[in-house]
């Protein structure tokens, strides 16, 4: 008995060990770079390579910050971030529903042609996006930032996964008592699948927030401009203001960042089917 | 005669489906029709012509670009290139993501850290993230061979020597998707009903073959949804190769949308750029229905 | 929840009025797209507002576009679209496919017309920045300024190496043994510590980069070569002046052991590692903070077993047709042309003057003589050659020469065999074209 106990708290030891060396691994590029972000240009640039600033400097977030008009670049980049965030899932989870739960003709091909949106490449069809954009007179425009984005293929697909590990019994005794689809789904389905919408949501904003190549194209003017297109001043040609890019880039993963740290307690909400109605 | 009712509702219901798959599938298949469908198409069309992308002139060429690059022994090599670094970061990532989250399921201490930490990499933009890793991994400045140094270990020219440069290429790919992956398991463990657990332990089951027996086939729809994402990813990777080698050394990380861009947007090909994203697409679609065969053969579940 | 998604849409279809504005009065507004470097970015503003002091009627509304392919993706997506700025930076790899759609003017057009310049002042500007500027002999564009390439080198490792650090190499020979000289092994681990000369290959920048061939094209003019001739009959990519130059580059490439050295040539030279680099002008500004600590010069490219030759750039500024003010658009660039505006300009940007005459404004030769770095790069200007263009397949064929210039120092393969087979594959490019 005593073994058996020993044994599980090694086994435990071993357990945590190796867990956070993997973790430190993984974020170790992540911690040099926020370190990397406090010190002069001319700490970075000595070798061998130092881990620990010898002194904080708080200058290059200043410096970094005021380079542009970073605080109208977040505003914007927050306004994208949340409209398409919620718009996609809205849309994404009626079109998961259809997809899982409805039968109609041509469900599963229609499916595959979903799927098939997601392999041709965005750098081809960029050209032709950005065209249809100017014909509804978007260019430079929130809209144009967000409506595209308003429904994706991989939510869809994402959500529609989701739905199909959910046990079907507890829709029947619904719609026995005269539900209707969208009452299932608002009710019984969603209520559900907070751990797939919140895994969604973090990366719909995520993509949002560092999206470069779309606000690039379709962004002209200094105002609508997003974090991304500000940070790569940092970046040209023939040469990188590392203290500055590093201490933008940092800022940048902040908000995601603590959203995710926040937002984890949904997607750890397990199902729990005693506690439902039946 | 419950029974019956029940059945007769049944049916109606499904009748009624077809109506309420339209309502349900509006919002998306406008949006979808104008941004995705469209584009799509009209790079279809692309694909047959020779366009400068200037100018409003597009001569018809029929297959050439197709036949053109089927010929090109660049093609070849960037497809090589791309099933290289699809099967060095999928499996991998893939691998150590279930393991991840499966200890992180367990009895943890620090589970919000740890689960934040591993995530970190996916939301660090392409572009910080380059600037990360083209500094771990210089020759000179970098923290991967100061550490090799300090071990002991002989350093490696990472972006300098052609395979060096791809395992650097795969060593980011896995960093970027594995915090990704998972959060997606863990969404998906989550989807378990505890139930089943404790009706196996009833039943005195150990805890591999709860793994084997449970978790895995409920994982599923999970796995599947990962599997696919991952190799249409890891077949469109395109940020991390333009942050970080630009296809070098010699060529060794160019992979296929590193191309197709490279004609777009260098060369200004667009035609021949559309083609190449064509037969992107076929591989990749021909890859997917083979994963929906073989997992409709594995997993009960309809994928 | 449903309440926050009408607020968020409010919100932003308020948020959507802002991008309209509204042109005011009389005054035209100008768009410009360019890609300056951060560093730049408040001499630009600088000269904006003279010009803006001086034209009261036009206002110009520059628009940073982040470098790599971003100017390039954008002004593609205006001209479909109709959307393109007034002035834009242009370059030449794709000048002639903007000719060809008929995006911009030729400048004969407003050179010619009311408000032109005389023949004099075009001949005063350099020649070889008129060519790069020019698409198949006629005048597309305009440079705004002018760069070339020179060679940065630490004086300080010169005299620990016991080398005259007021003599930089003066030839080849003197620049393969000066590399040398100055390369170090400290800890005798088998990796130099201190590199002589940074040798610009990029493997991890991919053959595309341009850089690269930009910097060996004044080694194969050096040594008596040319991309191709000038009937445009035949790529000389494999000339026995390519592969001395190839040659020149791939041994110092070995005996520096430069595989295993960084790329970040700039923060190298600051972190006292490199001894010598090839540079430009545009690094100035940047360079003032960053090498404060370095006792440091420029000095002229070695002269070749032929000539002395340095390659040279700049910004074009081309008209878009789309542009519903392309006198005001002009009267910039005829701005901007005029000598002391171009001593105004390289003063404040350290970008080099695109005319002779501005080296005669007493105003300016002050200020070169308190600035020897731009000196140094001003009297080389008088060396400065253009690549002659291709007619056809011009990037394609860049891209061969890339290709085989990577083969050469990083393959095992030898510079002829490389050359030779990029000048064949090029060669049936031009016979396509044509």
């Amino acid at each position: 008995m005593e073994k058996r106990v020993k044994n599980r708290v090694a086994k435990s030891v071993l357990l945590h060990v190796v867990i956070y060396t993997g973790a430190f691994l993984t974020l170790a590029p992540f911690l040099w770079m926020v370190l990397t972000s406090f010190k002069g240009i001319n700490e970075i640039l000595t070798y061998p390579p130092t881990w620990w600033p010898k002194e904080f400097r708080f200058e290059n977030y200043v410096n970094a910050f005021q380079a542009a008009s970073f605080g109208r670049f977040y505003l914007n980049t927050f306004i994208i971030a949340i409209a398409c965030t919620l718009g996609q899932l809205v849309t994404c989870s009626m079109a998961a529903f259809a997809f899982a739960r409805l039968r109609f003709r041509g469900r599963d091909a229609l499916f595959l042609l979903f799927l098939g949106t997601m392999m041709i490449p965005g750098q081809v069809t960029m050209i032709p996006t950005f065209i249809i954009l100017y014909w509804f007179g978007w260019i430079d425009s929130y809209q144009a930032l967000i409506v595209p984005g308003l429904a994706s293929a991989f939510g869809t697909f994402l959500l529609r996964q989701f739905f199909l590990t959910i046990p079907r019994e507890l829709e029947d005794a619904a719609y026995i008592d005269g539900c209707s689809r969208f009452g299932v789904l608002w009710r019984i389905i969603l209520p559900l699948s907070k751990p797939a919408l919140a895994t969604l949501a973090i990366f719909i904003f995520m993509y949002f927030f560092n999206d470069f190549l779309w606000p690039l194209i379709v962004v002209n003017s200094e105002e609508m401009r997003t974090v991304q297109l500000g940070l790569a001043i940092f970046r040209d040609r023939y040469v990188t203001q590392w203290d500055l890019l590093m201490a933008g880039s940092v800022t940048s993963t902040l908000p995601i960042l603590i959203v995710f740290f926040f937002a984890q307690k949904y997607f750890i909400q397990g199902i729990t089917l005693s506690g439902l109605k039946e | 005669m419950k029974e019956k009712s029940k059945k007769l509702r049944a049916t109606n219901r499904s009748s009624r489906d077809g109506f309420s798959a339209v309502l349900f599938l509006s919002p998306t298949m406008i949006i979808f029709s104008m941004f995705i469908i469209m584009p799509v198409l009209f790079s279809f069309y692309l694909s047959f012509h020779n366009w400068n992308m200037f100018s409003s002139q597009r001569d018809f060429v029929g297959l050439a670009n197709y036949i053109h690059m089927l010929q090109s022994p660049d093609f070849w090599r960037v497809l090589k290139n791309t099933l290289v670094y699809t099967l060095g970061t999928v499996p991998l990532s893939m691998a150590v993501a279930l393991a991840v989250a499966l200890v992180l399921n367990k009895k943890i201490i620090g589970k919000k850290f740890l689960r934040t930490a591993y995530f970190t990499p996916v939301i660090v933009s392409s572009v910080a993230a380059a600037v990360i890793w083209r500094w771990v991994f210089d020759p000179n400045f970098g923290l991967l061979n100061h550490v090799f140094r300090l071990v002991g270990l002989p350093t490696i020219n990472w972006l300098n020597e052609p395979t060096a440069a791809m395992i650097a290429l795969i060593i980011m790919g896995v960093w970027k998707s594995l915090g990704f992956n998972m959060v997606l398991y863990l969404a998906g463990l989550q989807g378990i009903p505890e139930q089943y657990y404790e009706a196996a332990e009833m039943d005195g089951a150990k805890s591999h073959a709860k793994f084997w027996h449970i978790t895995l086939p409920l994982l599923g729809p999970t796995t599947f949804f990962i599997m696919i994402m991952s190799v249409i990813n890891s077949f469109q990777v395109f940020d991390i190769v333009y942050v970080l080698t630009q296809g070098g050394p010699l060529g060794a990380t160019k992979v296929l949308v590193y191309y197709l861009y490279e004609n777009a947007f260098k060369l200004f090909n667009m035609g021949y750029a559309s083609a190449t994203a064509y037969i992107l697409f076929a591989i990749v679609f021909a890859l997917t229905l083979l994963q929906v065969r073989y997992m409709r053969s594995k997993v009960h579940y309809t994928v | 929840m449903k309440k926050l998604s009408y607020i968020t849409l409010g919100a932003f279809l308020l948020f959507c009025r802002c991008g309209e504005k509204e042109s005011a009065g009389d005054t035209v507004t100008i768009k410009f797209w360019h890609s300056f470097v951060a560093s730049t970015m408040p001499a630009l503003e600088e000269l904006l507002d003279r010009f803006e002091a001086e034209h009261p009627q036009i206002k110009i509304k520059a628009q940073y576009i982040p470098t790599g392919d971003a100017l390039i993706q954008k002004l593609i997506t205006a001209v479909q679209s109709k959307t393109a700025p007034d002035i834009s930076w242009i370059h030449a790899d794709y000048l002639g496919n903007l000719v060809g759609a008929d995006a911009i003017y030729d400048l004969d057009h407003f050179i010619k017309g009311e408000n032109g310049i005389p023949a004099a002042e075009l001949a005063d500007i350099y020649p070889s920045l008129i060519q790069l500027a020019s698409w198949r002999k006629t005048l597309y564009s305009m440079p705004m300024e002018a760069t070339n390439l020179g060679l940065i080198y630490n004086k300080d490792h010169f005299r620990a190496a016991g080398l005259d650090a007021e003599s930089p190499p003066q030839n080849w020979q003197e620049l393969h043994d000066t590399a040398l000289k100055l390369t170090f092994d400290k800890d005798g681990d088998g990796r130099f510590e201190q590199i002589g000369l940074f040798v610009p290959i990029y493997p991890s920048s991919g053959p595309l980069n341009a850089w690269m061939v930009w910097q060996w094209m004044p080694f194969l003019w050096q040594a008596g070569g040319y991309m191709i001739n000038e009937e445009q009959t035949e790529v000389l990519f494999n000339s026995p002046a390519a592969i001395q130059a190839t040659t020149l580059w791939k041994n110092l490439y070995d005996a520096l052991d430069m595989r295993s050295f960084t790329t970040d040539y700039d923060i190298s030279f600051a972190a006292n590692r490199i001894s010598m680099a090839f540079d430009g002008p545009w690094n100035l500004p940047r360079f003032a903070e960053l090498l404060k600590d370095i006792d440091w010069a420029v000095a002229p490219l070695p002269a070749g077993p032929v000539k002395s030759a340095t390659v040279t750039g700049g910004e074009y500024l081309a008209i878009f047709k789309q542009s519903q003010h392309p006198n005001e658009a002009w009267a910039f660039i005829k701005w901007i042309i005029q000598p002391e505006i171009q001593a105004f300009w390289s003063m404040k940007s350290a970008y080099l003057p695109i005319r002779k005459k501005t080296l005669e404004i007493p105003e300016y030769q002050a200020y070169l003589q308190d600035h020897p770095h731009l000196r140094s790069y001003v009297e080389q200007m008088e060396y400065s050659q253009a690549p002659r263009p291709f007619d056809f397949y011009m990037m394609e064929s860049t891209l061969l020469l890339a290709e085989a210039l990577e083969r050469a120092t990083l393959g095992r393969i030898d510079p002829a065999t490389a050359l030779n087979e990029a000048a064949q594959k090029a060669s049936k490019l031009l016979q396509i074209g044509q």
